[in-house]
């Protein structure tokens, strides 16, 4: 957000007061520092995709191992864009303070089905699991829901 | 002129102390609070300031000013970024260029041990499953078999021959 104007002359006097630390600030970075530097690039890592756990076989251990690799690599990305959604649903309920929650209900839709997900697919392993068992976690989920139904549907008796 | 004034010291008290040498001059250490603490604060002061702070905002500066944090890009097409051209502030490329691994080449290394280490595991486990085996049926002639040398039975059998023929009945 550009610096705005000041409005009145009260906000004329403490712009001038702050500027007092403010303006020397500005000179040296834009005399001094910014002319002397160098432009280069500096890039993010793209990592390749490599076959997933299922698709390892048992006796693999360079493919589990890279698997496992991806896999904390892809729990770190949606971790994070987990961490974005929040973000951005707290700083609209910030910034539109009384009617919050019909302006920002779309943005915690969003934000509960991602959590929901993210939950789905690694949440209650512990702090110290691996790919094996967020997998086997899968597994066991397919094959409650194959007996009893959609999560969240009940269990049913064993007949 | 320095014996002149001590040959009075020397006669002076005899009577009371026998004879009395003090032999130095009149100096004394000078009584005061002791000045260690100010001292080493001193010390320990010009150290972290000579060789900490000074050498360390020094480089900072020069890092920050004349070279400056990199610009995020995106990757041209067909060129492969060299590995410390993934960190944004010059210090870390340069620690990263000159003095740690390129972490590809560590994982690389990594896979090839364990591949190397799964191999080894897998042959012991093979053999440890035909040593079971062999334990279990005892029908092989490898581990557990107990080998028999014929010439010791052979020299037991011909003493025996003799011993019957020498004995009688």
């Amino acid at each position: 957000m550009a610096e705005a104007e000041p409005r009145n002359v009260v906000e004329k006097f403490f712009t001038s007061v702050a500027n007092v630390l403010v303006t020397p600030t500005v000179w040296v970075r834009e005399k001094i520092v910014e002319p002397n530097q160098q432009s280069y690039p500096w890039y993010h890592q793209k990592f390749r995709r490599v076959p997933t756990i299922d698709e390892c076989y048992t006796d693999d251990v360079v493919c589990q191992f890279e698997a496992e690799a991806q896999y904390k690599r892809d729990r770190l990305v949606d971790s994070n864009i987990l961490s974005i959604l929040r973000a951005r649903f707290e700083d609209c309920t910030l910034y539109e303070a009384p009617d919050h929650l019909e302006k920002c209900k779309p943005l915690w839709e969003q934000y509960e089905d991602a959590s929901t997900n993210w939950f789905i697919k690694y949440g209650d392993l512990g702090g110290y699991h691996n790919v094996k068992s967020a997998y086997m976690k899968q597994k066991h989920r397919m094959i409650w829901e194959r007996r009893h139904g959609p999560v969240g549907s009940g269990k049913k008796d064993t007949e | 002129m320095i014996l002149s004034k001590l040959r009075p010291l020397l006669t002076k008290n005899t009577t009371a102390l026998g004879l009395w040498r003090p032999m130095s001059e009149h100096r004394v250490f000078p009584m005061e609070p002791s000045r260690w603490q100010w001292n080493k604060f001193k010390d320990l002061f010009h150290f972290y300031a000579l060789v900490g702070i000074i050498p360390l905002s020094l480089l900072t500066l020069y890092a920050n000013v004349f070279i400056g944090p990199a610009t995020l890009q995106e990757i041209p097409e067909g060129y492969t970024p060299k590995y410390w051209e993934y960190y944004k502030s010059p210090i870390t490329r340069f620690i990263a260029r000159y003095m740690l691994a390129d972490p590809q080449q560590d994982y690389e290394k990594y896979l090839a041990y364990i591949f190397m280490e799964n191999e080894k595991k897998q042959l012991r486990q093979l053999e440890k499953k035909i040593k079971d085996k062999m334990a279990e049926r005892l029908d092989y002639q490898a581990y557990y078999y107990r080998p028999v040398m014929a010439k010791y039975h052979r020299i037991s059998r011909e003493a025996f021959d003799y011993l019957e023929s020498i004995r009688g009945d």
